[in-house]
């Protein structure tokens, strides 16, 4: 019996560990709060991936994302999407008309939106523009690319923690979030759609120096 | 209801159960592991979130258990020396079960190689360990042991099912509402079944 209660102990003691492992210390129960506590505790670098786009004179993501030395949010999207995507989308030009005020206001904000599509085979630089402008997206403030590679667009989601599947009538299920990059290219934080307000004052934020 | 009589569908039980004898199990054990491991296969169950759990989970605990024939009965006699009343297999089995149903290692096990070994050697170790402890537990400890195990999957399920979020990435949301409902009817299924076999022990 001595021994029965010393294996049962051993091997609850053993779950106890594997499960927080599993959870970070009981904190986090699905796969993508893990990522955000990862991403938050240790930030992770884009691949240099080349991307082509709608305003954009860079030709890879982490010169894209070092230019003027800001702070740039990050969505991933498609522009064939018709749910997600949408809300997505407001967010940003509810994120745009911010910035825009900012720099009125004469602050600089160093603030910067990009969306990048996931679906490089059908969103070209000319559909991204098309969509762009239905968003009424400005420029200056706002960019849009593609990962005209498959094995690199591939290589991107991979690394960001992104996963797209089809969702079997024709459009894709994705773990939409806001993303937050700093100017070496790093994706910083994650915030979830619900934290509009809280990825951009994080942002800001970031961008007057704030620390991590 | 039921075409055969219930004496004649016993019989026909008990001559299956005579026919799997213990070589046999281990070659079903093995046969059923291999096609687990099959990647077309082994797509095919992942790629469904209720299968997933409610196919994949459960052949790799009967494929354990059915590893069990295999033991002498000195190993048996040596595993029950640390398993009295059949504590420890079902503490481990339960653990395991347990630590399986966050949501996270679904995800995982599809883009990490060894945690999806881990996982499936716990199964298997957990299906070895429930048959090994069963019949020692008596109905007491399995009471117990149900009476902890099926709620919370009753509870899994029922959250699997309200949750209007997706809490796996890989998997959509009605797969997961239909992965909740098949968790609820296992656990009251099984809950049926073991008071049904214990009010017939009664009687």
């Amino acid at each position: 019996m001595l021994r029965t209660a010393f294996l049962a102990c051993l091997v609850a003691l053993a779950g106890y560990v594997s499960a927080s492992w599993l959870t970070h210390d009981f904190e986090v129960w699905t796969a993508e709060g893990a990522r955000r506590l990862e991403v938050a505790q240790q930030p992770v670098p884009v691949p240099p991936v080349s991307i082509d786009g709608w305003g954009i004179a860079a030709e890879r993501l982490p010169t894209l994302l070092a230019q003027g030395g800001g702070i740039t949010l990050v969505d991933f999207v498609y522009t064939r999407c018709q749910t997600v995507c949408l809300s997505l989308g407001s967010s940003f030009q509810q994120f745009q008309a911010a910035l825009q005020a900012d720099r009125a206001a004469g602050k600089s904000p160093m603030v910067r939106l990009l969306s990048i599509s996931f679906d490089g085979a059908y969103d070209s630089p000319a559909v991204l523009q098309a969509y762009a402008s239905k968003l009424d997206a400005d420029p200056t403030v706002w960019n849009w690319v593609r990962v005209p590679d498959t094995a690199e667009q591939q290589k991107l989601l991979q690394r960001l923690g992104v996963i797209v599947i089809p969702n079997g009538v024709g459009d894709y299920e994705h773990n939409a979030a806001f993303l937050v990059f700093d100017a070496q290219g790093r994706m910083v934080r994650v915030f979830d759609l619900g934290e509009q307000q809280l990825a951009l004052d994080y942002a800001r934020h970031l961008a007057k120096g704030g620390r991590l | 209801m039921n075409g055969l009589p219930l004496p004649r569908w016993r019989a026909l039980v008990a001559a299956f159960v005579s026919r799997c004898t213990p070589p046999r199990q281990v070659l079903l054990a093995v046969a059923v592991m291999a096609l687990l491991l099959v990647p077309a296969l082994r797509q095919w169950l992942t790629a469904s979130m209720w299968r997933h759990m409610v196919l994949q989970f459960p052949l790799w605990l009967v494929a354990g258990a059915l590893l069990v024939a295999g033991l002498s009965p000195v190993a048996r006699s040596r595993i029950a020396r640390w398993n009295a009343y059949g504590i420890s297999g079902l503490v481990g089995a339960g653990t395991v079960l347990a630590v399986l149903m966050v949501p996270r290692v679904l995800d995982l096990a599809l883009v990490s190689a060894p945690l999806e070994a881990a996982k499936c050697t716990a199964l298997l170790l957990a299906g070895a360990a429930l048959r090994l402890s069963w019949k020692a537990a008596g109905l007491l400890v399995q009471g117990f042991f149900l009476g902890n195990m099926l709620p919370m999957t009753a509870v899994v399920g029922q959250l699997y099912i309200d949750s209007p979020l997706r809490l796996c990435n890989a998997y959509l949301l009605d797969d997961q509402a239909r992965l909740g409902a098949w968790l609820v009817t296992a656990a009251a299924l099984l809950a049926l079944g073991w008071l049904a076999q214990v009010a017939r022990r009664m009687s």
